[in-house]
């Protein structure tokens, strides 16, 4: 009795996951398609031939690779000013007593939810007045708004999280506040580090809006951008290769989904949800 | 002696603390205070985009804005944007949630595979489901031809209201799974003699579910639901790339709204006040999450 339902539970429950991952395996499947079989009536769930030729025409007759590389570079290059500047700020918001830290910490959460449309137009006067507009170094300047918070945040909860016995034992045998940072905080906090530079790679990698109006030129549009690019210069969409661009920009999340795994619960969810 | 030692040491750790957060400090103000506050200035202005030219206007912008049909328009669909994808991301994540908590085979991989839409780039996300919902060669309007539910290819991005049920249940399907995430977190921590003695009392699974893990997911709910509702209300990617705002302006928000009117229409200073005002009006969910969170600390 107990095993009938434990079965049909089962099947119920995975053909609900299935369901949510349809699109996600679709994505796949058009992407190996001959073009022949893309618009075969009845649709094909399983392609007969497996191709890769959409794989092939995207990297070498399109401006994917340009893309793919500047999204590296804006993502490398946000993540690591980022989180540089939040592992100190959140070192100081949660072991340091002074006046206005309290402000402080609640300015970081506001801004954390702040709309980026608010930001965006006094950014792009800023930028063109600046004279940095068309530039990966502009994005990385306006990716800053929404990591920076983002990791300020997250960070913080997980410095509070390190015991201060520690430290405090450092101190009394004679070691500096940096020293004891570097030796007994970096330590404790290099899994919380690491997290939150996936996390903050993963927003950077996906952002699209900030990349729509500082960016109009091949030479520094990343991924998000240049893919729907692709789309609306197309006289007839080709959504094969549309979809070997999809799955080929998802590459790099699957990677950083994969090492993310054991601090799921303590990511994204966390960093909003427990204070 | 050992009093006024002590003060110097305490000062000279505060100053270290000043110099750790002043990075973050001018970055902070370099790159959102000040912009915030020129928005707010900029929004007295006219200002004509490609040149950067304008004039003061005073309240000008706000008067046009609270008069002019489509901020009330675009408001009213941004409700309904919000109020119904989040409604499905609430329902269906606590649901999946409470299925992933349990025993299911290969429960790590159907974990990744739900969490994955949260994760992918929304304009992956974006793509895909306009391929599914395409209307000649779609996989959807094949699927429900094939089932009899409709008869003719569906037109799901060009007409209302399918425009705006379309874009909710895509909105619903990428960002359930940080319902999912959040849940089952709490889910994990509910100790498991409650359950027992609710047992012993003779309670069904229904009745298990509205006694005991309902009131203990009440409070992470109600972040949740601020939360969700915040970043749902301000989103822009997946609309602006799934219908544009269109058919005409039938699923325009206020976030598209302002791009429009900066980028499209060259208004710059109308658009900030646009912004302005979608602004003041999520703060009133920004104040109710900022403190719950405040309360929480001990």
């Amino acid at each position: 009795m107990t095993a009938i339902r434990r079965v049909l539970f089962n099947l119920f429950a995975w053909t609900v996951v299935l369901a949510v991952a349809f699109p996600l395996f679709w994505m796949i499947v058009t992407s190996v398609k001959p073009q022949s079989e893309l618009f075969r009536r009845p649709p094909t769930f399983l392609p007969e031939t497996v191709t890769f030729e959409h794989y092939w025409t995207l990297l070498t007759r399109t401006g994917f690779l340009d893309y793919f590389r500047n999204s590296v570079i804006l993502s490398v290059a946000t993540t690591l000013t980022v989180v540089a500047i939040a592992t100190l700020g959140a070192y100081s918001l949660v072991r340091f007593r002074y006046r206005g830290r309290e402000s402080l910490a609640f300015l970081v959460l506001f801004t954390y939810l702040l709309p980026s449309v608010v930001l965006i137009i006094p950014l792009y006067l800023m930028l063109v007045t600046l004279g940095v507009s068309n530039t990966i170094f502009s994005l990385v300047i306006a990716y800053t708004t929404f990591a920076l918070p983002y990791a300020l945040w997250l960070l913080r909860s997980f410095m509070a999280g390190i015991p201060e016995d520690l430290e405090s034992a450092a101190l009394v045998d004679g070691a500096s506040r940096m020293g004891a940072f570097r030796d007994i905080i970096l330590p404790q906090l290099l899994p919380g580090i690491i997290s939150t530079a996936l996390f903050t790679f993963i927003l950077s990698w996906n952002e699209y809006l900030y990349a729509l109006v500082l960016v109009n030129s091949d030479a520094a549009r990343p991924l998000t951008t240049g893919v729907m690019s692709m789309l609306i210069s197309a006289f007839n969409i080709e959504w094969s290769l549309l979809m070997a661009a999809s799955v080929m920009m998802s590459v790099p999340l699957i990677v950083a989904f994969a090492f993310l795994q054991s601090y799921l619960t303590s990511g994204f969810g966390a960093g909003g949800v427990k204070g | 002696m050992a009093a006024p030692r002590q003060t110097a040491l305490e000062r000279q750790y505060s100053l270290l603390g000043l110099m750790l957060i002043a990075p973050t400090v001018l970055v902070f103000c370099a790159v959102i205070v000040y912009p915030l506050v020129s928005a707010i200035y900029l929004s007295l202005f006219s200002v004509f985009t490609p040149t950067l030219q304008g004039g003061w206007v005073g309240l000008e912008n706000y008067r046009s804005l609270l008069g002019s049909g489509e901020f009330w328009v675009s408001l009213r669909n941004n409700l309904v944007w919000t109020a119904g994808t989040l409604a499905l991301q609430v329902l269906f994540g606590v649901g999946m949630a409470l299925v992933l908590h349990q025993n299911l085979w290969f429960r790590s991989l159907a974990r990744s595979l739900i969490l994955f839409p949260y994760f992918v780039s929304t304009v992956v996300a974006v793509l895909v489901w306009k391929w599914v919902f395409n209307d000649l060669y779609g996989i959807l309007n094949h699927v429900m031809m094939a089932a009899g539910i409709i008869d003719w290819p569906v037109d799901y991005l060009g007409t209302m209201p399918n425009a705006m049920i379309s874009i909710i249940l895509v909105g619903a399907w990428k960002y359930f799974p940080f319902v999912v995430i959040a849940v089952l977190a709490r889910l994990q921590t509910i100790p498991e003699p409650l359950y027992e003695a609710a047992r012993i009392d003779g309670a069904g699974p229904v009745a298990r579910f509205f006694d005991i893990t309902l009131p203990q997911l009440r409070e992470v709910l109600v972040v949740i639901v601020l939360l969700r509702a915040i970043w749902d209300f301000k989103e822009f990617d997946l609309i602006y790339l799934m219908t544009g705002g269109g058919p005409v302006i039938a699923t325009q928000t206020l976030p598209l709204l302002v791009y429009k009117e900066a980028f499209a229409l060259n208004r710059m200073g109308m658009a900030a006040a646009y912004a302005v005002v979608m602004m003041a009006i999520m703060l009133v969910f920004m104040v109710l999450y900022i403190r719950r969170t405040r309360e929480r600390r001990p």
